[in-house]
């Protein structure tokens, strides 16, 4: 897979700038199929996304909620009509308000919320990426038993999430979990583990390593096979040792998947809603709850406060935005085209 | 799949209304003979059970296929939805104005939100409330909002002490405790004496409502549009509690599942005391290790340096404003049988329940029953909430700050402070802090 | 099982390095010493016990009566029944979750794979006005957290009815499918060979033809492994599920599954009998197709 040019598209001829009057017809008799093929999607894109996230903005720029979103709110009777009154309340524009109290930490617990999803994120990623890493290189030797060992290692990727999060919820249970039964037939005392901001994020972190590791470990293997095999014997031969093969051959040979999966995977952990919605529930006290929590909980929970739950939204995606940003300059800067 | 339950529950409830009839039921049935030929009314009904399906739900069923035996052409569909995520829901789906129940059991403090909301049927002129002076007082009041009554009361119930007779008397201990302090006495003999922890609190907002109401605290002060919920003496409450788990009385509770871990261990006897109401009454009984409901004492909440009490709580019926108007007397129908002093007492029954109609406690199934006779004095002694409708999102700040005293050992008072604020933020921004 | 085959049949180039690692010797067991056999062999155990671990336990677990599934007294086994399964399967909504979570699964695929394989085509074939924009979009909109979204689309929902149906559903999760489709697979038509385009067109073949007669037969087993993966991702997703949908007949399993473990008294049996129902057939298909899973992923990803 790493054998395609980055870019196959044949280059167009430089039409562009010095165009006279008929250039946009010139260009559409050129270009018309292809947007004719990609028109579908980007129909779906502008009303399934662009829609909603336009909506979603303003909506932060609002103090909408259940309780003033209704113009009027009207009162039926059982025995027939409806009596209906102007609702005192009703929602405004606010301009950035939502923004202020959100960032000056007046409402909710963005910036812790904002730390625990960040530690999450990288505790997920670093283990994730280090553990199929490692069972990567393991996996790849000739021996005994390696297809019984992949089988058995990405298992835990056959499970759906939700599973898993339910399986782990139950093993970690305080009194009755498999988790502390262990520890106690070890002579270790029993672990509260949802007592503690840490401990409970790491009961999370547990589950989604577990479920995420054969991923990463299927990708790397899968680039790993797509390492020339002479370039180790000819490390071999240079008499390089197995730490500096793996150093200099294997991790530049993995670059490519690599940085895809690290790049997938941060996204997808960092927006990853299950685990610590099933797991923690955000205990102790709401100290494990990550942004994308916590914008559900302000949206469908409690008052409802849609407002503050777009403002959170809209907050995430600029994080990200601008992570992928940097991703994609240092990308750049090692000459990848992305 | 429900059907095949539903099958069965016919099958049930038509062997247990040949019985019925033999004691003279039919008696009744016939005095209550609507103008209307029941069986002309056809509709389907969507009922959401927030009751526990396991241990309440099969009780809720049976009564369903009793009210089909007159009206047989009203389909009702019972849904049992989790008691924490049917106030959400319910909200979601009736904002949406799709997908939301017909009927709903509501918890007290929910319907005068949801009325605020437009969300509700405002049922007076109905046949619904033409005896509402049979029902009891308090119950009623939490259907009020706003000069209109939105639901009818299905059950009463408070807080009570529920406590394992053997172990108590293992300990040595003869009657159940009066205070707090004697409850952490009793519960530091048990645990010295038996295999057994003495007490498990639950660390939730309303499971600790009896410390706060002990010392005489409150949350808000709805006539003088107050915010109290930070007062001294809710602090000295909280310590109470608070010292129960530190001392080692209490058992240190989990902060996830603490409401099942309690439960568990009070049905394993591995431990001899909790704060619980009425409805887990069927749980304890059907566990196989604990020894039936003569195992199970039941006493009035212990009390602190004012006076003892839990909350007022329960659960109503409500109609959706959403449910089309040709649906109207099906459902009225449907809830006028529900709440109906015979079907009261049939889950007073089954369940230990308590009947929210005075008539009700005439009857003899209520009248006999060990249960109601124990909650009747906790109910009477309960302590009333404000009926407003921000009632319904107390809680959430309040379960947080449970967790944040009793099992992250944070001060009760800045706990309470941090409550207050979000009160005033989030969920009664006119009261005064 | 051991060996691997980069995935996509539909890659040929790729085919040809894979082919030539695979003979050529490593450094390999007769050169391993004991001790580094034994490490070997060691960390593979522990890891795959750590892997199977908590799947045996739900699946001892969901044999157990209530009361021995959460207790106190721990015991692999103790009184087997088949009554988890058999309240699962009988007299919850749980085939009607099942049907509902293959039914939006299945939409939400072929809706999605429908209106991004021609878009992948074209992105991947011509360098049109627009393109390079069209290609970050698709991978922006990757990252769109549900969060941001759940919340208007959840209102124009409602505004339109259609709360608590599945097609709301449906909706929700081609957010996610459609520019995941389309970046997967305009990846997978980078790796067909571009002469086969040039030979069609000599021939004749317009680009609509071209792509129906000459690229997608070729890319079936791409569309095939990227239709998985939209399934999966929508098999298994909670968000959404959770707010949309409130009435029991139209739970997926995602949602109704937590109706078993509410917050208070959460029936561990049937949720560890169900977690084994869900399991099994989705873990059988997902064995038999993983292997092309990944390098399909990374294939589209380090040319996106």
């Amino acid at each position: 897979m790493t054998t395609v040019t980055a870019d196959p598209a044949p280059p167009t001829p430089p039409s562009g700038r010095s165009a006279r009057p008929s250039r946009l017809r010139r260009s559409w008799e050129k270009h018309w199929y292809a947007w004719a093929m990609v028109l579908p999607v980007v129909i779906v894109l502008a009303v399934l996304i662009f829609y909603p996230l336009v909506r979603g903005i303003w909506i932060s720029l609002t103090n909408l909620t259940e309780a003033n979103q209704a113009a009027e709110i009207c009162t039926r009777s059982i025995t027939g009509g409806e009596v209906c009154a102007e609702n005192p309340n009703k929602w405004e524009f606010i301009g950035l308000d939502n923004y202020v109290n959100v960032l000056s930490g007046n409402v909710g617990d963005f910036w812790q919320w904002t730390a625990i999803t960040l530690i999450w994120t990288l505790g997920c990623v670093v283990f994730h990426y280090g553990l199929g890493l490692g069972l990567a290189v393991m996996l790849n030797r000739p021996m005994w038993g390696r297809g019984l060992y992949r089988v058995l290692l990405v298992l835990p990727w056959a499970v759906p999430a939700f599973v898993s999060a339910f399986a782990w919820k139950f093993i970690f249970n305080e009194r009755f979990g498999l988790a502390n039964s262990l520890l106690t037939s070890l002579g270790i005392d029993p672990v509260d583990w949802f007592a503690n901001q840490w401990t409970s994020l790491f009961t999370a972190i547990v589950t989604n390593i577990w479920l995420g590791v054969p991923f990463m470990m299927v990708a790397l293997l899968g680039g790993m096979q797509t390492i020339p095999g002479e370039l180790y014997e000819a490390a071999e031969i240079d008499g390089a040792s197995a730490w500096q093969r793996f150093r200099n051959i294997t991790l530049p040979g993995l670059r490519p998947v690599s940085m895809t999966v690290i790049l997938l995977g941060t996204i997808w952990t960092f927006n990853m809603f299950p685990i610590i919605f099933l797991v923690t529930e955000g205990q102790p006290a709401g100290e494990t709850e990550i942004l994308v929590t916590g914008a559900f909980r302000a949206a469908f929970e409690g008052i409802r406060n849609y407002s503050l739950a777009s403002t959170y939204g809209v907050l995430i995606l600029s994080i990200l935005l601008v992570f992928s940003m940097f991703y994609r300059r240092a990308l750049r800067k090692q000459g990848e085209v992305w | 799949m429900r059907r095949t339950a539903r099958g069965i529950a016919v099958l049930a409830s038509a062997t247990l209304a040949l019985s019925v009839a033999a004691c003279g039921g039919e008696e009744k049935a016939a005095e209550e003979q609507p103008a209307v030929d029941p069986a002309s009314l056809t509709a389907e009904l969507t009922w959401w059970d927030t009751s526990d399906p396991k241990n309440e739900g099969p009780a809720f069923q049976e009564l369903i296929a009793k009210f089909n035996q007159t009206y047989p052409n009203v389909k009702i569909n019972h849904q049992s939805v989790p008691f924490g995520e049917a106030q959400n829901k319910f909200k979601t789906a009736a904002q949406a104005k799709t997908g939301a129940p017909d009927i709903l059991r509501a918890e007290v403090a929910w319907v005068p939100e949801f009325a605020s909301l437009g969300h509700l049927y405002a049922l007076d002129g109905s046949e619904l409330l033409a005896d509402e002076s049979d029902f009891l007082e308090t119950p009623l009041a939490s259907n009020k909002y706003d000069g209109k009554t939105y639901g009818v009361p299905q059950v009463t119930d408070s807080l009570a002490l529920m406590y394992n007779k053997e172990l108590l008397s293992q300990a040595g201990i003869s009657a159940p405790p009066k205070t707090w302090a004697e409850l952490k006495t009793a519960a530091q003999t048990i645990k010295e004496k038996t295999d057994a922890e003495g007490v498990y609190l639950n660390p939730a907002g309303y499971f600790l409502l009896p410390f706060m109401y002990g010392e005489g605290g409150d949350l808000v002060d709805a006539a003088n549009k107050k915010i109290v919920i930070n007062s001294e003496q809710n602090a000295a409450g909280l310590a109470i509690a608070k010292d129960l788990i530190d001392s080692g009385a209490a058992a240190k509770p989990s902060a996830n599942d603490a409401y099942g871990t309690m439960m568990t261990l009070f049905k394993e006897k591995k431990v001899a005391m909790i704060i619980n109401g009425p409805w887990e009454v069927n749980n304890v009984k059907q566990a196989p290790d604990f020894g039936g409901l003569e195992n199970l004492g039941i006493a009035p909440v212990p009390g602190g340096s004012v006076k003892a009490g839990g909350p007022v709580g329960g659960h109503n019926y409500v109609i959706w404003s959403g449910m089309p108007q040709e649906k109207v007397d099906a459902a009225v129908a449907f809830v006028k049988f529900m709440s109906s002093a015979e079907s009261q007492a049939f889950l007073s029954e089954k369940l230990g329940l308590l009947p929210t109609r005075t008539s009700a406690y005439d009857l003899d199934a209520v009248k006999n029953n060990a249960t109601v006779a124990a909650f009747q004095p906790v109910v009477e002694a309960g302590v009333g909430r404000p009926w407003i409708p921000e009632a319904g999102q107390f809680f959430g700040p309040l379960d947080q700050m449970a967790t944040e005293v009793l099992i992250q050992n944070k001060d009760p008072k800045a706990a309470l402070d941090t409550v207050a604020k979000k009160y005033k933020a989030e969920v009664v921004p006119s009261y005064e802090n | 099982m051991s060996q691997l085959t980069t995935p996509a049949a539909a890659t040929p180039a790729a085919a040809v390095p894979v082919a030539s690692a695979r003979t050529v010797k490593r450094p390999g067991r007769s050169r391993r010493s004991p001790a580094k056999s034994l490490l070997l062999h060691g960390t593979l155990i522990l890891a795959s016990l750590i892997a199977l671990g908590p799947i045996v336990w739900v699946l001892l677990s969901s044999f157990k009566p209530g009361y021995a599934v959460q207790s106190s007294d721990m015991s692999l086994v103790k009184d087997p029944t088949l009554a988890n399964y058999s309240y699962v399967l009988f007299d919850t909504n749980f085939p009607k979750w099942l049907l509902n979570s293959v039914i939006v699964a299945a939409f939400t695929m072929l809706i999605g794979i429908f209106f991004s394989a021609t878009t992948g085509y074209a992105v991947s074939r011509f360098n049109f006005p627009g393109r390079r924009p069209l290609m970050m979009t698709f991978l922006i909109t990757q990252m769109f957290p549900a969060a941001i979204l759940i919340v208007p689309i959840y209102t124009i929902m409602a505004r339109f009815g259609l709360i608590n149906t599945l097609p709301a559903l449906i909706i929700a999760y081609l957010t996610i499918a459609v520019p995941f489709c389309a970046w997967m697979l305009k990846g997978y038509f980078d790796s067909i060979p571009t002469s086969l385009d040039e030979a069609a067109a000599l021939d004749g073949c317009g680009p609509f033809a071209i792509f129906w007669r000459v690229v997608l037969p070729l890319a079936r087993p791409a569309i095939a492994v990227t239709a998985f993966y939209t399934f999966l991702t929508a098999w298994g997703e909670v968000m959404y599920a959770s707010a949309f949908i409130q009435t029991d007949n139209k739970f997926t399993l995602a949602y109704g599954l937590q109706q078993f473990v509410p917050q208070f008294n959460p029936q561990w049996e049937y949720l560890t009998a169900a977690a084994v129902l869900v399991t099994v057939p989705a873990g059988v298909v997902f064995m038999i197709a993983q292997r092309h899973l990944v390098s399909g992923l990374t294939a589209g990803g380090t040319k996106g």
